[in-house]
């Protein structure tokens, strides 16, 4: 009787090891999994801080070399008016790019 | 080993999982339809909802599809011209019809009035003119080339392309040289090739090639010309330079050139443009300065948005005649105030005096512009 009541602790504790050891290597693949997306997440929203800041730049030196800084227009409205601009003021194809994302955001 | 375990474990006792699993079916059966409706709706707001509307951000300022713009721009400019009051109304619409992804239909007007008083009458009367600016239709063949064929503005210099709409143009009096390659219409009817790209870092490269038709038709005429204008951009100090040449085919068959000179210093406000022509019917050169008060040291809030400008102009006449130039050697100076309630509407003011063998005089301008866009469908995300 003792010896079962051993053998039911040992499996016990076994059984609750196991788990615990299942449950902390899960909670480390989740915990990487979420540093990686997190990360990747991080590495997505400076890319598009540098395009902000470089399409703010392209916008301030391309827009003013014929007109005041326009204000924003909706953005299906704003890509007609970049594209407009692409022909009339020959801007170059990253500057429309860029202008357009910066514009729209 | 550990793993093997716990899944034959599993396998050992299939019963009570199923139980249980029948335990939850049962006691989700038993939720009524609209609490399930509920539970499914906040899992979408929750959860797929920011997803989509991020993804629909994202589409917005990267592949927002364009739509159809319409724009007025129109302007009252009083001109006093050797004591004589002239009231000129004007309206220039402009409607962009993107169609695709590299297709532009793109059509400007002017209908404009000259009101003066006759000689000894009262009142004031004159004409009214109308115009098309230019109706073409553009095909964005690659990075380096549009092509664009209809009546299309003549890019010669920077002036006439760039800086004529009313709203945008710093005085509101014509540079004596303007019809210098631009000829007395300003558009040609053709074709022509044109872009923009980035020669190197900090290079870039802007050009233009056209030929153009004779057209007699009412409100759209040209003259038959071939020509074009290369520029260089320099982003990072903000100059550009370049130069324009004109070929006639008709008549006199004569050559035109020009250069063009543009520069924005970051540090500050201040704008600095000139162009130089020159043709068998004469040449000439102007050069203006704007500034814009938003560094003065007082007052800043209520003159950052003045704006000063200057202008400097001499014309020297050629060997032919024309209607649209002056007919002898002309010196002119215009120095004008603007005062921006916005970027697009603003009022407008100028004093300037000429000099000539004809005569001289001076001419004072005071008026309101502005400018109004339209989305002609939605403009949001979709």
């Amino acid at each position: 009787m003792t010896a079962q009541r051993w053998i039911r602790s040992g499996m016990l504790g076994l059984a609750v090891g196991i788990l615990l050891f299942a449950g902390a290597a899960g909670g480390n693949e989740g915990s990487k999994r979420s540093t990686g997306t997190a990360s990747q997440a991080a590495t997505k929203q400076q890319d598009e801080e540098t395009e902000r800041v470089e399409g703010e730049k392209r916008f301030h030196t391309n827009c003013s070399r014929c007109h005041q800084y326009p204000h924003k227009f909706p953005p299906r409205m704003m890509a007609t008016i970049v594209r407009h601009m692409r022909v009339r003021a020959t801007i170059t194809d990253e500057d429309m790019r860029l202008v357009l994302r910066y514009m729209t955001q | 080993m550990l793993f093997a375990y716990v899944n034959s474990a599993k396998r050992a006792r299939p019963a009570r999982p199923q139980c249980r699993d029948h335990h939850r079916r049962a006691h989700t059966a038993a939720l009524p339809a609209w609490t399930k409706l509920t539970v499914f709706a906040s899992c979408v707001v929750l959860f797929i909802a920011p997803a989509l509307r991020a993804q629909s951000q994202a589409q917005d300022s990267a592949t927002a599809s364009p739509i159809p713009v319409f724009t007025i721009s129109s302007g009252f400019i009083t001109t006093f011209e050797g004591g004589t009051p002239h009231l000129g109304p004007l309206i220039s619409p402009l409607l962009l019809v993107p169609i695709g992804q590299n297709w532009l239909i793109e059509t400007r007007g002017t209908i404009e009035a000259d009101l003066s008083p006759p000689p000894g009458g009262s009142g004031f009367k004159g004409v009214v003119e109308k115009n098309v600016d230019y109706l073409q239709l553009d095909y964005i063949a690659n990075r380096y080339v549009t092509v664009s064929a209809g009546r299309y503005l003549v890019p010669f210099g920077i002036y006439n392309e760039r800086l004529y709409p009313i709203w945008i143009r710093n005085l509101q009096t014509d540079p004596l040289i303007l019809p210098i390659g631009a000829s007395e219409y300003g558009a040609g009817t053709g074709a022509m090739l044109r872009g923009g790209f980035d020669a190197a870092p900090g290079l870039e490269v802007n050009y233009a090639a056209y030929f153009s038709a004779h057209s007699g038709v009412s409100h759209m005429e040209s003259d038959r010309s071939v020509g074009g204008r290369a520029g260089i951009f320099l982003p990072g100090p903000r100059l550009e330079f370049g130069g324009s040449f004109q070929h006639l085919l008709q008549e006199s068959r004569t050559n035109a050139f020009g250069l063009h000179f543009e520069w924005q210093p970051s540090p500050i406000p201040l704008d600095i443009r000139a162009e130089y022509a020159r043709s068998h019917d004469g040449g000439g050169y102007w050069i203006e300065s704007a500034y814009r008060l938003s560094q003065a040291p007082k007052w800043r809030n209520r003159l950052r948005n003045v704006q000063a400008v200057a202008r400097m102009q001499q014309f020297f006449a050629g060997l032919g005649e024309s209607d649209v130039l002056p007919g002898a050697d002309t010196n002119a100076f215009e120095f004008g105030l603007n005062y921006y309630f916005r970027d697009d509407i603003r009022f407008v003011s100028s004093y300037g005096r000429q000099f000539s063998a004809q005569g001289n005089g001076n001419i004072w301008t005071l008026g309101l512009t502005a400018r109004l866009a339209l989305p002609l469908g939605h403009g949001g995300s979709k």
